[in-house]
């Protein structure tokens, strides 16, 4: 007879997850009956009638173990592959996560390019999903200058994944000299850049996030001199909005200063 | 001439903006360079795109003339002396500030500087060198930066601007020697040859002195290089410091010969052939400028005007390979011909600028630079023109069905390249998965495979996806057309096809 299948359930954060990997990990009890659920608000719809439900501490020690393990057994990337599906917002994140890890630990370094194993396949597009993601905001994401002396520039994104952390890194680089904000309006986070490459990520209070709102109201003389070189840069004799379309999606176009 | 004396910087941007927009290379591709303390500014080898025009093209550099004055006459060009358009120049300053006022807010990867001739060539490359020191020096950018060679400047300031920029292009502007001779009077083979072969030359000694400085090498570099095939331009740096003769005895090996048309012809004396003398070292001012970027680490591009002089696809393919084999270059861009000055001598355009012929040749410029094709594998002189229809690589296909059905599970990579559906990432992804396990059709998809293409093309464990699958030219054909949106849709009046579908595979921002 089959076991029945044990749920954990963790706080929705990447500690929370990674804690709950570990702890799935430990027990043994067999990765086919294995479930990783966040808690998010809605939670209660999909309540499984013959499961165990196992309740997660987070712990900062579970985390570090799983992460330093993933890297050190298995491959860098697959630490990178981990770290990024932990950033997604996928609901099936915890489970990809748990399986390809033990995976991982059995297969080795050749684990990420197993794409015929269906939980390597799911890290993978989630991978890539969150990166391609966090390309577009480098792209389009824009910065404006909320303050002349000293300069401090700003720029509100809305991703569906926690991209923060990999596109700061590289603003950071690119601007060595500035102070910059870039603020997730989804996630209400933000990192703060100082000046020589120092930066730090925060969760915001309401009031913070407020602020920023706030400043982001203001206008600046570039805008107009953008605009006037993104319309007259195209070749009315190619118009072509549908290919436009499908290069610049509509919903990345919400903070671009071009369309607003 | 109308002159806007006392123009806004809006105004000019708009005038110069509006002057520099048919020119179509906008990448920030070719060189990884890391931010630097006190400096504004890094690059990406894979290159940012930041916005998209109205008409679909992307915008990743400020791409702008210096000044849209210009005495010469090229009877294509919007530009040209006897227009009666708006006339406006820059200073160094407003260029310079513009560039970084716009990166600041990520509205751009860098600058893309080109310019209408005024006075003199040299005169014009002084004024592009003078904003580029300063945008360098000054400003202290240190982004992405594209400049103009132009043809006819000496070459100390040919070099001077190689020291400042990340990549450097010199338009070919027409396909044939002789179509230039028609329609740019005032620019010839030669004067545009020349500043190529030095840049090309340069960055062969700099590559040697300074290393590779964050740039690569092209894409059909690796391609040859992978296929065991002679590397471009391999031996033209040692044939220049020796001999300082012409450039003979390149690699014969898949050069293609147009002949009748002298496009490659290793002729020394006829001007239309691809190839000039070489100067016998190409940089001299290592002591004078900063060498910390190295001299055009990004490489060269070119631009070729299609459909203004009535060239065909074969020529032009032929004149792309030779220029990727004998000077190095990193791209070929190709520009649809758009009348833009009803002249009597240029053919008259019905409708829409030849879009699609544009779309299939740039499909078999990544072809030539990714997949290993040979110019003569997809055109001949018989014949010399693309199928409409069909993209390039399924045409070769239906073309040698010999080669088809290939074995997923077993097929070497440079196979499973030439398969229509499979690009080079999942090509490499499939080399790489099957280590683990054979794989079936379910995992191809997940690996990016473009299924509708590929299923009359491959098989998984010696079966075909469907057992009804026939490997017949008709009956392929057939359904590669009822199945396959991008190839019959939109074809007429209106072209909405995704022009860029085939960067997918790359991500190129460009």
């Amino acid at each position: 007879m089959d076991k029945p299948t044990r749920i954990y359930q963790c706080e929705d954060t990447a500690e929370g997850i990674l804690s709950a990997v570990y702890d799935a990990g430990l027990s043994g009890y067999g990765h086919k009956y294995i479930k990783i659920q966040p808690q998010t608000e809605n939670q209660m719809e999909n309540f499984e009638l013959f499961a165990e439900y196992v309740p997660v501490v987070t712990e900062e020690e579970k985390v570090l173990r799983v992460i330093h393990s993933v890297r050190d057994k298995i491959s860098r990337q697959a630490h990178f592959y981990m770290m990024s599906a932990v950033a997604s917002c996928y609901p099936d994140r915890g489970d990809a996560i748990y399986q390809f890890v033990t995976y991982g630990f059995t297969m080795g370094a050749k684990v990420c390019d197993a794409l015929q194993i269906p939980c390597v396949k799911r890290i993978f597009e989630i991978k890539r999903a969150v990166h391609n993601e966090a390309h577009f905001m480098k792209e389009f994401l824009r910065f404006q200058e909320v303050q002349r002396e000293p300069a401090l520039l700003l720029a509100v994104i809305e991703p569906k994944n926690r991209v923060i952390p990999f596109i700061t890194e590289h603003f950071a680089d690119r601007f060595p000299e500035e102070w910059f904000i870039i603020y997730d309006k989804t996630h209400k986070e933000a990192s703060f850049h100082y000046r020589e490459g120092n930066w730090e990520l925060h969760i915001l209070t309401e009031e913070e996030a407020e602020k920023l709102e706030e400043l982001l109201e203001q206008q600046e003389d570039y805008v107009d001199l953008w605009k006037a070189f993104f319309n007259s840069i195209t070749i009315e004799e190619r118009k072509n909005e549908k290919l436009q379309r499908n290069m610049f999606a509509l919903h990345y176009r919400k903070h671009a200063t071009e369309f607003l | 001439m109308i002159f806007q004396e006392n123009a806004t910087l809006k105004q000019k941007l708009e005038i110069l903006s509006d002057a520099a927009k048919y020119d179509v290379a906008c990448t920030s591709s070719g060189v990884e360079r890391k931010g630097k303390k006190g400096q504004i500014g890094n690059s990406v080898a894979s290159g940012i795109c930041h916005s998209f025009a109205a008409d679909g093209r992307c915008i990743s550099l400020l791409k702008i003339l210096f000044t849209n004055e210009c005495i010469y006459n090229c009877k294509y060009c919007i530009n040209r002396c006897t227009n009666d358009v708006p006339r406006a120049t820059f200073t160094p300053e407003e260029v310079c500030t513009l560039t970084i006022e716009f990166y600041r807010r990520n509205y751009i990867e860098g600058l893309f500087l080109s310019s209408g001739i005024i006075e003199s060539p040299d005169y014009t490359m002084e004024l592009i060198c003078r904003t580029l020191h300063d945008l360098r020096r000054l400003y202290r950018f240190n982004g992405y930066v594209h400049c103009k060679a132009i043809p006819g400047a000496s070459p100390e300031l040919i070099e001077e601007a190689g020291w400042y920029a990340d990549r450097m292009s010199i338009n070919l502007e027409l396909p044939t020697a002789q179509g230039l001779r028609e329609l740019a009077p005032n620019k010839n083979r030669k004067t545009i040859l020349t500043p190529m072969r030095q840049i090309q030359n340069g960055m062969a000694e700099s590559r040697a002195e300074l290393g590779m400085k964050g740039g690569n090498q092209s894409a059909y570099w690796y391609t040859q290089k992978r296929l065991g095939r002679a590397l471009p331009g391999a031996d033209i740096a040692a044939i220049g410091e020796k001999t300082n003769s012409n450039v003979k005895g390149l690699p014969q090996q898949g050069i293609i010969r147009a002949d009748g048309t002298g496009l490659v012809r290793e002729n020394p004396q006829a001007e239309n052939s691809l190839s000039v003398k070489n100067a016998s070292t190409a940089l001299s001012q290592w002591k004078h400028r900063d060498t910390s970027r190295g001299f055009v680490p990004s490489g060269q591009s070119t631009q070729m005007i299609i459909g203004a002089a009535g060239e065909s696809d074969y020529e032009i393919m032929a004149v792309t390979e030779a220029l990727y084999q004998k000077f190095d270059l990193k791209r070929v861009f190709y520009s649809a011909f758009i009348n833009v000055n009803q002249d009597a001598n240029l053919p008259a355009l019905r409708g829409q600028p030849p879009l699609r012929r544009e779309h299939r040749l740039y499909q078999a410029d990544f072809l030539l630079r990714y997949y290993g094709f040979r110019a003569e594998e997809l055109l001949s002189e018989k014949r010399p023109f693309f199928n409409t229809y069909l993209d390039p690589k399924c045409d070769w296909a239906l073309g040698h069905l010999e080669h088809f059905p290939v074995e997923i599970n077993t097929a070497g990579f440079d196979v499973l390249l030439r398969v229509p559906g499979i690009g080079t990432k999942s090509a490499k992804r499939i080399v790489e998965a099957r280590k683990s396990g054979s794989l079936d059709y379910h995992a191809l998809k997940a690996i990016g495979v473009v299924m509708k293409r590929a299923i009359y093309f491959i098989t998984c464990n010696g079966r075909m996806m469907y057992h009804f699958l026939k490997i017949d030219e008709d009956y392929i054909t057939r359904n590669l057309l009822e199945n396959d949106k991008d190839v019959m849709k939109d074809f007429g009046e209106k072209v909405t096809y995704k022009q860029l579908s085939l960067f997918d595979d790359y991500a190129e921002g460009g």
